[in-house]
């Protein structure tokens, strides 16, 4: 669906040029908890975590045992019984039904060929919960769209879904934005993966799914992410004049004027009127008041 | 027929116009309660039950015990009687908007239009060809006088009632256009449209009996038509196919389904009448259900035999010696213009509408040669048999 | 003297027919419709953001609210999307249950659309009938969860109960009157002249279209892409029903008319194998009272009555909300293609192109 621009519509906001500034944090009651983590499945991260968290174990273990011979010289020098020697841990096994999914080296015909036809543009590729997860260099995505859609042996001809996450707590990105692709005839299923940081335009998935379309308008919508040559970027839930990206993650969840006051001390609600007259709000719109 | 004199004639004209507006008065709230409860039944349901006097009184109490001995009550067919004057109150009593971009004479005009023009109508229907009763002689002034069947007998009544039917559509144009509004607009485009097509098949069907019976009076008409007076056998063929194309044109003027574009619902809202509300909304709704009944009565007269019992010419069968059912009778032609009343409501409830684009289809490209081929084998057994 | 204007015309948001608030611009020349902008976001009320903010076990109620009309389809791709996410896998009689209790949703939901799309082209009787059937079915739903409408339905890990008493019985009831119903709409309609002019040829969107823009469901199949995520990507117990996928070449609106009720009586037999095979043994699986994740990321698609019904699910470490939430939404994938299918037709047409996409506003908006 490639319709022109209409002429009526507002005009495009202009790029962020630099970090995202708008401060949503200087409001009252609206305090943000930001992550902390950058929950990123990713093979690479989880096996050095593995890594990581191996090489903890084995450290504790080791200065258990040093510990113990520490303990047992001690104990011969004075004469007492000997201790103990230590049990190595084992973790607890949980009694239930919860077998997590951990990502899996790709062993899948599909990524393997998509790795051999991109090269280098893949950074990563895995498995995980039965599902393909293939990383891509954010400037290479379209490129890596077509090879999906064309090259004979995928064949994803369905851009299925395309959406986006925040991750504040990330150094070098702040959003990732997913395409999960289907191939209708060979009934399989493929998740293409770009990072992004904050000002970065990738390019709209437009023109070789059309699909692509709304889905990406929706993502500027929620998360302020513009893609270059999409022929209406604008936003398609909320109105046009509304200020901030409700999906990111420093947006807060309550509004101006909203719940400022413990309803239990405030059975009439006259607290909470004036607290809105207040903030020249009703709580809908998130438009701050200007100051002078 | 005695001579009367003009204070005799103006009170006989006064009263019977008044008996007809008093029909039509009862017949369209009593069509609209009977399209809720046939359509509702059609539908698995009950219809209108809820302004019923099924609470209170004698019909309360029986209606109270059958609830209680988990039985709906057979009274049920007539719970919700009184909707139709709920219905009335309801557009009298409800605020007149007129938008404030409106053209204000033209869309209080319009309403009154459309409900003249279907009123009008009446003055050369003929319920029954003559005299119903007389007026005892004791009455002052129309005492000894007959209460004719019809307000006046017009020589080409035809004509006249097709000249006055035309009018309505302006009503409904004008209402259109007046209102200012985008749906309304487009309506009343569709409305102009699907009534001056429709108009042509329609006028052209009404020939057929005309040149059958060699008349443009309508209780002669009638009369010819179902005795079957000098008229050939072969004639209950164009008779037949013109009734279906009548009928069908009928609908189309009347604006029902399957040819409710101007007002429907689903595609602008409420059509031509989007702006309109109270009793000026309610004279719509009176012309649509008058120009029903209206539709009803030409069938019934032209088609179905008339104030005789048998369709099609079909009453020669009976000789007029045989009491009842070989007269004319009133009741015969308002079982008829019940009959089709209820097709009319039986339709509604059965089949979907049809496109603008396929509505002049069928106008233009069927039941225009249609009606052609048709009234050219009614002129052949005129003349040739 | 004479120009030509063309006019723009407001469908909705508040309109008869367009099932919701969904608004579509049109410029129409004469009834010819020459642009059409669907224009979406009246029902917004940013379910993700607060799925975001509740527990994975709380987060199930707000997917009723999206698509209200099967929201045990909604259900059904939450529970399994989180089982997903965690690795759980659901003891077989739920599974069963689940796939009974989704296809009479199907049911339902069809059921709804065949009244709401007939009625819009004006056939108003069908409507009625239809919705005779979707009582029956919505009083089975309200003894399973006691709930109509809104019913989250699943628990995370199975059911919260078995069946009620009774249910099977009734469910069988409802089994055993509900085919000649179908054969009462096809009646109706099928044959119907009006109907077949007023659907056939109308809003048509061939294959190659359909799979360029997304658009998944019943309009896909009656393109004649046998493409069902009950059988592509098996989920619940679908993988050991015996059913078929039923599709049409004629991509027009008369061929979706015919797959979706072609698919009722898929269902119908779907929830036959079900009453009939339904295996004993518990209806939940032992999981935690507190569910924390570990980093992880899923997409798992459903077919819900309007198409491919997606949650993207991301879990952070330990921790027991969604990191982040998305629901690919059949309607709003679908609902795009809404401009291809009437431009160039008439106003008339629009209608039946709305109602044959089968949106839903609430899951479009979300």
């Amino acid at each position: 669906m490639t319709e022109p621009i209409d002429p009526q519509a507002p005009a495009m906001p202009e790029a962020p040029t630099g970090p995202y500034v708008y401060d949503y944090m200087a409001a009252p009651n609206r305090q943000v908890v930001l992550p902390k983590t950058v929950p990123l499945p990713s093979l690479r991260t989880y096996q050095a975590e593995v890594v990581t968290a191996a090489a903890a174990d084995e450290a504790k273990w080791q200065k258990q045992l040093a510990d113990f011979e520490v303990a047992k010289a001690k104990a011969e020098v004075e004469g007492k019984d000997a201790p103990k020697p230590p049990v190595r841990a084992v973790p607890r096994k949980d009694d239930n039904d919860l077998k997590t999914p951990w990502p899996t080296e790709a062993k899948d015909a599909d990524l393997l060929k998509l790795q051999e036809l991109l090269g280098d543009k893949v950074e990563e590729i895995f498995e995980q919960a039965g599902e393909r997860v293939c990383q891509v260099k954010k400037e290479a995505v379209l490129e890596a769209l077509k090879v999906c859609r064309d090259a004979a042996s995928l064949k994803y001809e369905m851009l299925a879904d395309q959406s986006a996450t925040h991750y504040p707590a990330a150094k070098d990105f702040a959003f990732s934005i997913v395409y999960h692709l289907t191939s209708v005839s060979r009934c399989q299923r493929l998740r293409l993966r770009i990072l992004v940081p904050e000002g970065f335009i990738p390019e709209s998935a437009c023109s070789l799914y059309p699909s692509a379309n709304w889905m990406e308008r929706e993502i500027y919508d929620m998360l302020g992410i513009r893609f270059a040559n999409h022929p209406d970027m604008t936003r398609i839930l909320c109105p046009e004049d509304w200020e901030g990206f409700p999906l990111r993650k420093e947006y807060p969840t309550v509004g101006l004027g909203q719940r400022d006051i413990d309803f239990r001390d405030d059975r009439g609600g006259v607290l909470n009127r004036l607290a809105m007259e207040k903030a020249g709000q009703m709580g809908i719109n998130l438009k701050q008041p200007k100051a002078d | 027929m005695p001579t009367m004199n003009l204070t005799q004639t103006m009170v006989m004209g006064l009263i019977q116009v008044v008996a007809v507006l008093i029909l039509i008065f009862v017949m369209v709230p009593l069509l609209t309660f009977a399209e809720r409860k046939v359509i509702g039944y059609i539908q698995v349901r009950l219809g209108a039950t809820r302004t019923a006097g099924g609470h209170v009184g004698i019909t309360g109490a029986l209606n109270r015990g059958m609830w209680a001995m988990g039985k709906v009550p057979m009274l049920s067919i007539l719970r919700g009687l009184p909707v139709f004057v709920a219905d009335i109150l309801k557009l009298i009593l409800k605020e007149d908007i007129i938008p404030a971009k409106a053209e204000r004479s033209v869309f209080t005009l319009a309403p009154i239009i459309s409900v003249l023009a279907a009123f009008g109508v009446f003055s050369a229907i003929a319920f029954y060809p003559g005299a119903l009763f007389t007026f005892p002689a004791r009455f002052p002034i129309v005492g000894g006088l007959p209460f004719m069947g019809f307000i006046s007998d017009v020589n080409v009544g035809v004509l006249y009632i097709l000249a006055l039917s035309s009018v309505g559509v302006y009503g409904i144009v004008l209402g259109a256009w007046a209102s200012n509004s985008k749906y309304p607009l487009l309506g009343g485009l569709r409305s102009a449209a699907q009534i001056i097509s429709y108009e042509v098949p329609l006028t052209l069907s009404l020939l057929t009996p005309v040149l059958l019976a060699g008349s443009l009076n309508f209780k002669d008409l009638s009369v010819r038509l179902s005795t079957g007076a000098d008229m050939h056998w072969l004639a209950i063929f164009p008779l037949f196919v013109g009734f279906f194309v009548y009928t069908t044109c009928g609908f189309a003027e009347t604006n029902r389904t399957p040819f409710d574009l101007p007002e429907a619902e689903t595609e602008l809202v409420a059509g031509f009448h989007t702006e309109y509300s109270g009793m000026k909304f309610g004279f719509f709704y009176l012309a649509e259900y008058t120009n029903m009944i209206v539709v009803s009565c030409f069938a019934s007269a032209f088609f179905l035999g008339g104030y005789y019992l048998l369709p099609f010419g079909l009453q020669r069968f009976i000789p007029a010696s045989v009491p009842f059912l070989g007269q004319p009778s009133i009741l015969f032609f308002f079982l008829k213009v019940f009959t089709i009343l209820f097709a009319f409501l039986w339709v509604r409830a059965t089949v979907p509408r049809y496109r603008y684009d396929q509505l002049m289809d069928v106008g233009w490209k069927y039941l225009l040669p249609l009606t052609l081929v048709n009234l050219f084998a009614a002129a052949l057994i005129r003349f040739a048999f | 003297m004479f120009k030509n204007e063309e006019m723009e015309i407001n469908l909705g948001p508040q309109h008869p027919s367009t099932h919701g608030v969904l608004r579509v611009k049109l410029h129409l020349d004469g009834e010819t419709v020459t642009k059409c902008t669907p224009i979406i976001g009246y029902l917004h009320r940013g379910v993700e953001k607060i799925c975001e903010n509740q527990t994975y076990f709380q987060g199930q109620v707000w997917t009723d609210r999206m698509d209200y009309v099967a929201s045990i389809s909604n259900n059904l791709g939450w529970a399994e999307g989180v089982e997903k996410l965690f690795g759980i896998e659901v003891p077989r009689r739920a599974k069963y249950i689940r796939t009974m209790l989704t296809e009479q949703n199907r049911l339902a939901s069809h059921l709804l659309w065949l009244a709401t799309h007939a009625l819009d082209i004006g056939a108003m009787t069908v409507f009625l009938y239809a919705f005779r059937e979707r009582e029956y079915l919505l009083d089975l739903f309200e003894a399973f969860c006691g709930a109509r409408l809104t019913t989250t339905a699943f628990r995370i890990g199975g059911l919260r109960e078995d069946l009620p008493p009774g249910f099977i019985k009734s469910a069988q009831a409802f089994q055993d009157r509900f085919l000649p119903c179908i054969d009462e709409y096809e009646e109706l309609l099928t044959e119907n002249r009006i109907w077949k002019k007023r659907t056939v040829g109308v809003a048509k969107l061939n294959a190659e279209d359909c799979i360029a823009l997304g658009v998944t469901g019943p309009v896909l199949r009656a393109a004649g892409v046998p493409y069902d995520i009950r059988k592509a990507f098996p989920n619940a117990a679908y993988a050991e029903m015996d059913f078929e996928i039923p599709t049409r070449p004629e991509a027009d609106t008369y061929a979706r008319y015919l797959v979706r009720l072609a698919e009722m009586r898929q269902s119908h037999r779907i929830i036959q194998q079900c009453i009939e095979g339904l295996p004993e043994g518990p209806v939940m699986a032992k999981i935690p009272k507190i569910l924390r994740s570990e980093v992880n990321e899923v997409y798992h698609p459903i077919e819900a009555p309007k198409g491919e019904l997606g949650y993207y699910f991301v879990g952070e470490k330990g921790g027991t909300m969604p990191y982040r939430m998305h629901v690919r939404a059949p309607s709003f994938v679908n609902l795009q293609a809404l401009s291809k299918m009437t431009e160039g037709r008439l106003l008339a047409d629009v209608i039946a192109a709305i109602g044959t996409l089968d949106v839903v506003l609430g899951e479009i908006d979300r």
